[in-house]
C-alpha cells in the first residue's frame, strides 16, 4: 500500500508541473496579452494601436478557440494535439 | 413492481437530484466573478451559465461508466459485454450508489446553506466511500489505485485536492499582477469595459467545461444502475433519455443560481474588480482544461476559489478576507469524511429494511433533511437582489443565519 501511495505521489508531481506550466502560459499569459491589447487600444495612436491590439486579440482568440475545441473533443472521448500549432482532434491515448 | 425496479427508479431520481444540486452548487465557480464585477447582471449570468451547461452536457458523447471506480471498484473496464462488466451483484451496487448519492446531496445542501463552495464530486465520492466501508469493509475502498496511474482516494481526491488550489492561487496571482502592471495609467473606465468582455468569454468557457464534465458523471452513474438491473446492454453508449434528463437537471440547477455560494465567492473572499475578474476566470479555465488534458482530476470548485484568492493576492495593496477562506478550506477538509458518514449511515438504514423498503426510507430521510435545510435558508434569503451587496467588514459569513456560525458572526 505504501508503495502504491508513493507511486501516486510521483505520478501526481509528474502531472502537476505540466499542469502548472500550461496554466501559467494560458491562465496568466493570455490575460497579460489581453491587457496589452487594451493598453494599445488606449494608447492614443489610433491606427497603430488598433493594429497591434488586433494582432494581440488574435493570440487570445487562438487560446480561447483551442480551449473550446478541447472541451468539444473531450466530450467525445477524444483528445487534442497541439504539436502542429493548429490544434487537431486525436484519439485519446489508452 | 419488483424490489429491484423500485430501487432503480429511486436511484435514478436521486441521481438527478444530485445532478441538480451539482448545478446550483457550482454556478458560482464560473459566474461569481462576472456577477461581482457587474460584467453580467445576476439573472443574465446564471442564464448564460445554464445554457452553457446544457450545451456542454449534450457535447458529452463518451461514456463515463468508470466514474465510481475512483473510490470503489464496481466496473471492470476490460469487460466486453455489459453483463460481465460489474464486479458486484446488481442489488449491492444499487444500495451503495443510492446511499452514496444521498451523502453527496446532503453535504451539497448543507454547504450551500452555509454559503460554502465545496466540491460536488468529492461529496459524491465521499458518500460512496462511506457506503462501501460499511458494506464491504475497509478493503472494499480503492485507496491508492494500483500504482500504474493516478487513481483511488489518494490519486483522485487527496493529491488533486491539495494541489489544485495552490496551482490556481499561483496562476491567478501572477496573472493579476501582470495585468495591473500592464494597464497601469490607462483610464479605469476604458480598462473595465474591455475586461468585462474578457470575463464573459472566460466564464462561458468554464460553464461549458463544467457541463461536459459533471453531467457526464451523473449520466455514468445512472447508466451503471441500468446495467446493474439488466435494463441496458451497451458499454459504448448511453440511453438518449438519460442524457436529456441529466443535461436538463444540471442546467436547471445552474439556473436556480446557488446565490449564497456566488456571494461568498464573488464578494466574501475578495472585493473583486474587472481586471482581477479576467485574471481569475482565465486562471480557472486554464487550470481546469490543462489538468483534464493531462489526466489530473481537479475539482472545479477548488480551482475557482483558489483563482479568486490568487486574484486578491496579486492586486497591489489588496486584501483577502482570510476568515472566509478558512471556513471554506475547513469545509473542503470535511467534505469526504462528512459525506462518508451520511453515506455509510444511509447504507445501514437501507440494509436494515431490505432493498425495496430501505430505499424508500432512505429517500424519505433525504427529502426530510433537504426540506429542513431549505426552510432554514429562507430565514436569511440570498438571491439575485442582494447577491452583490457589500460584505460586512470583519464578518466571516454574513450570508449565513447567525446561529449557524460558531461564535456568532464575528
Amino acid at each position: 500500500m505504501s508503495d502504491a501511495f508513493g507511486q501516486d505521489v510521483r505520478l501526481a508531481l509528474d502531472a502537476l508541473w505540466k499542469v502548472l506550466l500550461a496554466s501559467l502560459i494560458l491562465g496568466a499569459g493570455l490575460p497579460a496579452v489581453f491587457a496589452l491589447a487594451i493598453r494599445s487600444l488606449a494608447s492614443g495612436r489610433v491606427i497603430i494601436g488598433r493594429a497591434v491590439a488586433g494582432v494581440l486579440l488574435l493570440v487570445v482568440a487562438y487560446g480561447v478557440v483551442s480551449g473550446l475545441l478541447f472541451i468539444v473533443a473531450s466530450g467525445q472521448g477524444k483528445d487534442v494535439s497541439f504539436t502542429h500549432v493548429i490544434p487537431q482532434i486525436t484519439e485519446k491515448p489508452a | 413492481m419488483s424490489a429491484e425496479t423500485l430501487a432503480l427508479v429511486l436511484v435514478v431520481a436521486t441521481a438527478l437530484g444530485f445532478d441538480f444540486t451539482n448545478g446550483f452548487h457550482d454556478t458560482g465557480n464560473a459566474m461569481a466573478a462576472s456577477i461581482a464585477t457587474g460584467a453580467l447582471k445576476p439573472r443574465v449570468a446564471v442564464a448564460v451559465s445554464a445554457v452553457m451547461n446544457l450545451l456542454g452536457a449534450f457535447l458529452s458523447v463518451s461514456v463515463a461508466l468508470t466514474v465510481t471506480n475512483a473510490v470503489v471498484k464496481t466496473f471492470d473496464s476490460h469487460a466486453t459485454s455489459a453483463q460481465d462488466s460489474l464486479t458486484m451483484s446488481g442489488d449491492k451496487l444499487l444500495a451503495i450508489v443510492l446511499a452514496g448519492l444521498i451523502g453527496g446531496i446532503v453535504w451539497n445542501m448543507l454547504t450551500w446553506l452555509l454559503g460554502l463552495p465545496s466540491s460536488s464530486s468529492h461529496a459524491l465520492l465521499g458518500g460512496l466511500i462511506g457506503a462501501t466501508i460499511v458494506s464491504s469493509g475497509w478493503e472494499g475502498v480503492n485507496w491508492v489505485g494500483d500504482g500504474t496511474k493516478l487513481d483511488g482516494v489518494v490519486g483522485k481526491i487527496l493529491l488533486p485536492g491539495v494541489a489544485s488550489p495552490v496551482v490556481a492561487v499561483l496562476v491567478a496571482c501572477l496573472g493579476t499582477f501582470a495585468v495591473f502592471r500592464i494597464v497601469a495609467g490607462v483610464a479605469v473606465k476604458q480598462v473595465n469595459r474591455g475586461f468585462r468582455w474578457g470575463q464573459v468569454g472566460t466564464a462561458s468557457l468554464v460553464s461549458l467545461a463544467h457541463g461536459t464534465n459533471d453531467a457526464q458523471k451523473t449520466m455514468g452513474v445512472i447508466t451503471l444502475a441500468l446495467i446493474a438491473t439488466g435494463h441496458w446492454n451497451s458499454l459504448t453508449s448511453i440511453p438518449l433519455w438519460v442524457k436529456v434528463v441529466c443535461a436538463v437537471a444540471i442546467a436547471l440547477g445552474t439556473y436556480l443560481g446557488g446565490w449564497r455560494i456566488i456571494r461568498t465567492l464573488g464578494k466574501g473572499l475578495v472585493d473583486i474588480e474587472p481586471r482581477q475578474g479576467v485574471a481569475a476566470d482565465a486562471s480557472t479555465a486554464a487550470v481546469i482544461l490543462a489538468s483534464s488534458h493531462l489526466g489530473f482530476a481537479l475539482s472545479t470548485t477548488h480551482v475557482a476559489s483558489g483563482s479568486i484568492v490568487g486574484a486578491g493576492l496579486g492586486k497591489p495593496g489588496a486584501s483577502v478576507r482570510w476568515s472566509t477562506a478558512r471556513r471554506m478550506v475547513g469545509a473542503w477538509l470535511l467534505t469526504v469524511p462528512a459525506a462518508a458518514i451520511v453515506g455509510g449511515t444511509m447504507w445501514i438504514v437501507g440494509h436494515l429494511f431490505g432493498l425495496a423498503v430501505g430505499s424508500v426510507v432512505e429517500v424519505v430521510v433525504l427529502l426530510g433533511v433537504a426540506g429542513y435545510l431549505y426552510l432554514r435558508s429562507r430565514r436569511q434569503d440570498v438571491g439575485a437582489h442582494n447577491v452583490t451587496d457589500a460584505w460586512e467588514i470583519d464578518q466571516a459569513a454574513p450570508n449565513v443565519p447567525a446561529d449557524l456560525v460558531r461564535g456568532g458572526n464575528r
